[in-house]
């Protein structure tokens, strides 16, 4: 990070910006993780609530608890990714995948899907629920990975409130669903709790998109609305991560506000669904280090 | 037992307040009667003894006036006696008080006879008293005395007492009547007295105790009220439901004097356990109620409280919740909110209960209710502002991407205005050009004027030039093909002769053949040379720039010259300097043209010494060929004639060292057309060194052409159109000549068995020689002269190949290769051109495949047409199908079917097997479900046995796989495919690929770095690795990496397979050394390497873990799992077999 001689004015904002870069880089050196190819701006948001939920009044004051108290980073991680999901989100594109991709995917006798930052398990689900409904769970392996362990363990239980079903079951119907949402839950305690059988075929683990590398070849990668939260040059890396995943013609599917167009390995992936940001690999990038 | 104490209480209150009421009435009644009783006696008392007193009254004043009269009688006596005066006021004032006393005594007794009479006998009394006054006064003594001695007045006096003696005795006895009245009265005052008094304390008494009881209500109610204030204040606050029941039970058992309590919660339906107090740890109590189960549901279903005591002993888990401790009695009640009961309460008691509590208990139920509810709306509240919490959160989120995508939107928004006003500047650049360009082509139109005109004229002029060139290359292209084409034969003919196959010949016949041979080569070179000069002149020459190897040109120079230097004893050397490029960009032909000739010439010219070729790069980017020789040299007068055609520099040089004399002209046309210089350095007997110097990147455009202005080679419209016997280019062949000569071929038998080969020729002799070649080669062979004949000898028989000339009876050869090159049955052919003439570029522009130019030896004919045999293989590319439903076959081969794809279809496992056995295919699309056979069993046959040719397999099938299965069939197979809507789809995708040999993603890297590697790992042969990991891709590369080196390997795909792999030590051996993978389903990486830590024998067996996690505490979590050592993915090769070599040392 260099500092040239900003007129005084400015010195404020930037001292800011530069403490967080301070505690990013410490948060890395300290724990491993690479929050610094985030997007500037939401890490900031989410820092700074982090900061008032832990009684600091600068970036430098977390800074300092972070690096002293390890027990502080799993809670640190909880404001810094982000829980909001839910069951068959965007309907009408688990609609398109249903009735255009999986087609395609019921020709390979086994298949794998990964869903890379699966948080809370909504996404996942949907998506056991939707491969169950056309025959072809059996045949898949679903690999779930996040980079925070609680959000895994809440995915692993599946276990959402009550009054939230009412809205899954709408973003289910609409999504083309066969039967009804309530056949895979059941109630108690005023929550919902999704069948276990639906477990069977996940993987869960702890998987850094930013460090870590590909663990098995895919047929679907889904990465919805996680690469928004990325700067440009980690969001190149984390394609080039899916595209060496991927088998041939295997499918990438994106978030409804992302997009391959400005990405510098657009090429490498063909549009297959531009409405419903599903896009098929073409050809191989080069390894990823 | 059980009793309802409720009804108890009621009754008894409502009595008492009855009771109490008719009391006070009657105790109001009785005062008021006795008080009015004490009343009436009272004034009875008051108005008798007012009576009495009058009574007395009356008598003392009758007495009174009869004293007064004696005073006045005294009064008057005494006058009488004194005539005093003043005795008279006293009879006077007793006169008058008599008349007042009367009054009053009128007044205290009225009127009555007896008062009249005495009241007339007092006036008679006066009366006569006053006479004797009078008397008197007016007589003497003595008549006063005697009016006094009558006695009248004595007998008045007497009267007067008789008659206050009966007013006396009147009152007397009106006195004792009264009095007797009042002694009534008096006794019966007394008597009410008492009872009044008696009455009184019994009121009194009653009061008290009416008071004491209304003090012990008022106690119970105060405490009722405490307690529900206290309770009250124990329930306020924001306590959570625990904390709620907990701190109610507390104090309800404390001011109850409870022992135990238990507290549930829940709806009509089921109530959970929420707090108990004074239970012991292991008290078995329920943690949840159903309505109408036990006691308690019993409680909650009739809503009411339920006493029950004394518990009997050893009650412990019949229905209610107290398990060691063993209370007494039990009180049950529910509490209600709305109607409903939300809670109840058990509280246990070693005494029993009064009613009183219970009373309590049930006024305070309904509090407890509320306040449990409101535990239960706060909790809501708290969830519900969560959720608003939540909501905000995700609002925030779903803003930010909003923002997010916004900002991206600016930044493309931005690129493009940045964009756009690039565009208007060029927009502006491009209009201030168009005007320049407008100017210049007005200057331009007024000198392409000036050049009409000019131009006019120069046509006249070239129109002759024309003629008379057109002449020249009339003549040209005659001699070539006239000259070219019986030489052609000949030479053939004089090699096989000389080369005596048949063995037929004599030695002297072999030498006369071959003499022939070589004659004929002289010939050739003769005429080739004259061509050559002819054309350089007419400015035919072209040259075709490409990349030429000088190494390649001197290793072939090297050929042909080193026997020819050896003959001769002659040292040959070539060498390229090394600052010299690999490569330069120039005519090949030409170049090796030129430098055979003079190297040919150098050796003519040398008896001994050396000759030599040094390439060597000079300056400004050319490359200079320097030949030196040591021979004969050549005088400075005749260095400038060498170079003119026609001309050596003596006559005789040619007789004796032979040559045509014509080639350094040629060298120097041809050096002038390749943008070089060729200069000469000689002197006689001192050897000769010719330099050659190029650029190292010919232009072609850079040629200049005598006659370029003429000339412009566009490829199609060169020498064809001069030459009248070539007809027109692009439209049809008429059918004008007949056959110039008949030959048999095979045009009646041709089979699919063997390739076919179209030669269109119409020199019957070289025709022969193709056909006679063909055969030998095992092809098929068709004969034509005509182009006409040829196209429809090509249209009909579709041959693999044609062998085409271009001097044509009816057309020119290129008509031909066009019209075949335009029909999209025929493109696909390769079309050979073996022709006379000089038209490479133009056939191959055409579409030719190759270019070969008479005369052409016996070995390029070979070389062809072996060439087109591997071609034939390249061209066609062969698809087996095996599938045993017809129409499934037909539809994939209607799916597949391309120009350059053979599709065979075979229903059954033997066919295709007997079809592989004799040919191979490109690609095979196999069905799993076959008559005679499972594909997989088809497949191993395939895999295990070398007489069949393996050609990539992909499985096309309906049924579903197991794993098991897929695994089987990935040994053999690249690609499966389960049929489906989008099988057909990604069946003609994956065809498509494997016919253009696609890479996709193997490492490519790895056979390189196999090789550098191989003799380090000689100790890995023959061990026994386990490898862990359910990606195929990184299956297959550690299998490529390591099988080579002669490891024994055994997959497994999670940590289940790889703890049996373990318990079943196969023929490979115990397992060595494992490679785990991390993430795998079923049992992932750790855990397996965990479990396998367990096993004893297993402790110490080294584990490499391979991981796809960067992050230095994930190795720590893989070596505390037990790991030896782990390996980050991708896979460092160089690492890996490092790591092997560590862990599996040699033994």
């Amino acid at each position: 990070m260099t500092i040239s001689a900003y007129p005084v004015t400015e010195v404020r904002q930037n001292l800011e910006d530069f403490e967080l870069g301070l505690l990013l880089e410490a948060i890395f050196y300290q724990y491993h993780f690479d929050f610094r190819g985030y997007s500037k701006a939401s890490i900031k948001r989410r820092m700074t609530k982090a900061m008032e939920h832990f009684g600091c009044d600068t970036f430098s004051l977390l800074q300092n608890r972070i690096l002293q108290e390890c027990d502080l980073m799993p809670k640190l991680l909880t404001f810094l990714t982000v829980p909001v999901s839910e069951l068959f989100r965007d309907p009408l594109y688990f609609r398109d995948l249903r009735e255009k991709v999986l087609p395609h995917l019921k020709t390979y006798p086994s298949i794998n899907v990964w869903i890379a930052g699966c948080s809370t398990g909504e996404e996942l689900y949907s998506l056991v629920i939707l491969f169950r409904e056309e025959g072809l769970e059996e045949r898949t392996t679903f690999y779930a990975t996040d980079i925070n362990s609680d959000s895994l363990k809440k995915a692993k239980m599946a276990i959402y409130e009550l009054d939230r079903m009412k809205v899954f079951s709408n973003n289910y119907l609409l999504a083309g669903g066969k039967a009804s949402l309530s056949d895979y839950y059941t109630t108690a305690y005023g929550a919902a709790k999704l069948d276990s059988s639906l477990r069977k075929q996940i993987v869960f683990s702890e998987h850094n998109l930013v460090s870590d590398a590909d663990f098995a070849e895919m047929h679907l990668v889904t990465c919805r609305n996680v690469l928004i939260y990325f700067e440009k040059e980690l969001q190149a890396r984390v394609i080039k991560l899916f595209n060496q995943s991927l088998s041939r013609k295997g499918f990438l599917w994106l978030g409804s506000k992302e997009s391959l167009l400005f990405s510098p390995h657009a090429h490498a992936f063909s549009v297959f669904l531009p409405n419903t940001k599903v896009y098929q690999k073409e050809t191989s990038l080069e390894h990823v280090t | 037992m059980i009793a309802d104490t409720t009804s108890v209480i009621r009754p008894l209150t409502i009595q008492s307040t009855k009771a109490t009421t008719f009391g006070a009435l009657g105790i109001i009644l009785f005062l008021v009667i006795s008080g009015i009783t004490a009343y009436s006696n009272t004034r009875t008392l008051y108005s008798e003894t007012a009576e009495i007193v009058r009574i007395h009254q009356v008598i003392e004043t009758m007495d009174e006036i009869f004293t007064l009269i004696k005073d006045a009688e005294t009064g008057q006596r005494g006058f009488l006696i004194t005539n005093n005066e003043s005795y008279l006021e006293y009879y006077t004032k007793a006169r008058v008080q008599v008349a007042a006393k009367t009054v009053a005594l009128v007044q205290l007794i009225g009127n009555s006879t007896a008062i009249v009479n005495m009241t007339n006998l007092v006036d008679l009394r006066f009366e006569e008293l006053e006479q004797a006054i009078v008397l008197r006064r007016t007589q003497s003594l003595q008549a006063a005395s005697t009016a006094v001695g009558t006695e009248q007045g004595q007998i008045l006096m007497e009267k007067i007492r008789a008659q206050i003696g009966v007013v006396r005795a009147e009152r007397v006895d009106d006195y004792k009547n009264r009095l007797e009245t009042m002694r009534d009265a008096y006794q019966t005052a007394i008597v009410v007295g008492i009872i009044t008094s008696v009455l009184s304390l019994f009121l009194v008494g009653l009061v008290v105790y009416f008071s004491r009881l209304s003090n012990v209500t008022r106690r119970r109610e105060v405490r009722k009220q405490q307690i529900q204030v206290g309770l009250s204040k124990t329930m306020d606050g924001e306590q959570d439901q625990q904390q709620l029941g907990s701190n109610i039970l507390t104090f309800i058992a404390d001011k109850l004097n409870a022992q135990v309590g238990a507290m549930f919660v829940g709806n009509h339906d089921l109530f959970q356990r929420l707090a108990t107090y004074g239970v012991p740890e292991n008290a078995q109590i329920p943690e949840q109620v159903r309505a109408g189960e036990g006691l308690i549901g019993q409680a909650a279903t009739d809503k009411k409280m339920h006493l029950i005591g004394p518990v009997p002993e050893g009650y412990l888990t019949m229905g209610s919740a107290f398990g060691s401790t063993a209370p007494r009695y039990l009180v049950i009640f529910p509490t209600f909110v709305d109607g409903a009961v939300n809670a109840i309460l058990e509280l246990g008691f070693l005494h029993p209960v009064d009613d009183f509590d219970l009373q309590i208990l049930e006024s305070i139920a309904s509090s407890i209710g509320v306040a449990v509810k409101s535990a239960d709306y706060r909790i809501e509240q708290q969830n519900l502002l969560e959720k608003t919490q939540l909501q905000g959160e995700e609002l925030q989120a779903q803003s930010e991407e909003l923002r997010v995508a916004n900002e991206e939107l600016e930044q493309q928004s931005n690129l493009l205005r940045v964009s756009q006003t690039q565009l208007e500047e060029q927009q502006e650049a491009l209009i201030q050009s168009n005007e320049t360009l407008h100017q210049q082509t007005e200057v331009l139109e007024m000198q392409r004027d000036d050049l009409e005109d000019t131009k006019a004229a120069v046509q006249l002029k070239a129109e002759e030039l024309e003629r008379s060139s057109q002449f020249k290359s009339d003549f040209l292209a005659n001699m070539s093909h006239e000259l070219r084409t019986p030489l052609n034969s000949l030479l053939i003919l004089s090699k096989l002769l000389t080369d005596n196959a048949a063995g037929n010949l004599t030695e002297e016949q072999v030498k006369f053949s071959s003499t022939i041979h070589s004659s004929g080569n002289n010939l050739l070179e003769l005429i080739n040379d004259i061509l050559d000069l002819s054309k350089i002149e007419a400015g035919q020459m072209q040259i075709f720039s490409e990349s030429v190897s000088l190494q390649g040109l001197i290793n072939d120079l090297h050929k042909t010259f080193d026997p020819l230097a050896a003959q001769k004893s002659i040292e040959l050397r070539m060498d390229i300097e090394s600052q010299c490029p690999k490569f330069i960009a120039t005519d090949r032909q030409r170049v090796e043209q030129v430098l055979r000739n003079l190297l040919s010439n150098g050796i003519k010219f040398t008896e001994k010494g050396s000759v030599s070729l040094t390439i060597s790069i000079v300056a400004d980017k050319k490359v200079a060929f320097t030949i030196v020789d040591t021979g004969i040299g050549i005088a400075k007068t005749d260095q400038q004639s060498i170079f003119e055609a026609f001309q050596q520099a003596d006559g005789k040089t040619n007789r004796q060292y032979g040559g045509t004399g014509l080639g350094l002209s040629i060298c120097k046309e041809m050096t002038r057309i390749l943008g070089g210089t060729l200069s000469l350095l000689s002197a006689p007997n001192e050897g000769s060194t010719f330099t050659l110097v190029l650029p190292e990147k010919c232009v072609q455009e850079e040629v200049p052409d005598k006659l370029a202005m003429e000339q412009v080679d566009t490829g199609l419209f060169t020498t064809e159109d001069a030459i009248p016997m070539a007809g027109n280019t692009h439209t049809e062949i008429v059918n004008t000549h007949k056959p110039l000569y008949h030959l048999v071929d095979d045009r009646e038998h041709v089979a699919q068995d063997k390739n076919l080969i179209l030669v269109v020729e119409d020199d019957e002799q070289f025709a022969k020689i193709i056909y006679d070649l063909a055969h030998e080669l095992n092809f098929y062979c068709l004969v034509t002269s005509t182009a006409h004949e040829g196209l429809l000898l090509a249209k009909q028989f579709l041959p693999a190949a044609v062998v085409l000339d271009i001097g044509l009876p009816d057309g020119s050869g290129l008509t031909v290769l066009d019209q075949l090159k335009n029909d999209k049955h025929t493109q696909h052919i390769a079309v050979h051109i073996v022709s006379a003439r000089d038209d490479q570029q133009t056939a191959l522009n055409l579409g030719a495949t190759s270019y070969l130019t008479k005369p052409v030896s016996h070995e390029q004919l070979v070389q062809a047409l072996k060439g087109m045999e591997s071609q034939f293989k390249q061209k066609v590319q062969r698809v087996l199908v095996v599938e045993d439903n017809l129409i499934q076959r037909e539809s994939i081969g209607h799916l597949l079917d391309a120009e350059n794809i053979e599709i065979i279809g075979v229903a059954n496992a033997a066919e295709c097997l007997s079809l592989l056995k004799d040919s191979t295919f490109d690609c095979m699309v196999l069905d799993l479900h076959l008559a005679d056979s499972t594909g997989y069993e088809l497949l191993e046959t395939l895999g295990q046995n070398d007489t069949y040719s393996y050609p990539p397999v992909i499985v096309y099938t309906g049924q579903e796989l197991s794993s098991a299965d897929e695994r089987r069939l990935a040994k053999y197979s690249k690609s499966i495919i389960i049929k489906g809507a989008k099988s057909p789809e990604r069946l003609l995708d994956e065809v498509t690929l494997f016919l253009h040999q696609v890479v996709t993603n193997s490492p490519a890297e790895l056979p390189a770095k196999l090789e550098s590697t191989a003799q380090r790992n000689n100790h890995l042969k023959n061990r026994h690795i386990l490898i862990v990991e359910d990606d195929v891709r990184n299956v297959f590369s550690l299998v490529s990496i390591l099988e080579p080196q002669g490891v024994l390997l055994t997959i497994a795909r999670n940590g289940y397979e790889a703890l049996e792999a373990l318990e079943n030590a196969d023929s490979k051996g115990e397992i060595e050394l494992i490679l785990m993978d991390v993430m795998m389903p079923g049992m992932d990486g750790i855990t397996a390497v965990g479990k396998i830590r367990e096993k004893h024998v297993w402790k110490t067996l080294p584990i490499i873990m391979l991981t796809a996690k960067a992050m230095p505490n994930d190795r720590d979590k893989c070596l505390q799992a037990g790991a030896n050592d782990y390996l980050p993915k991708p896979i460092d090769i160089e690492k890996l077999l490092s790591l092997l070599r560590v862990w599996m040392p040699k033994q």
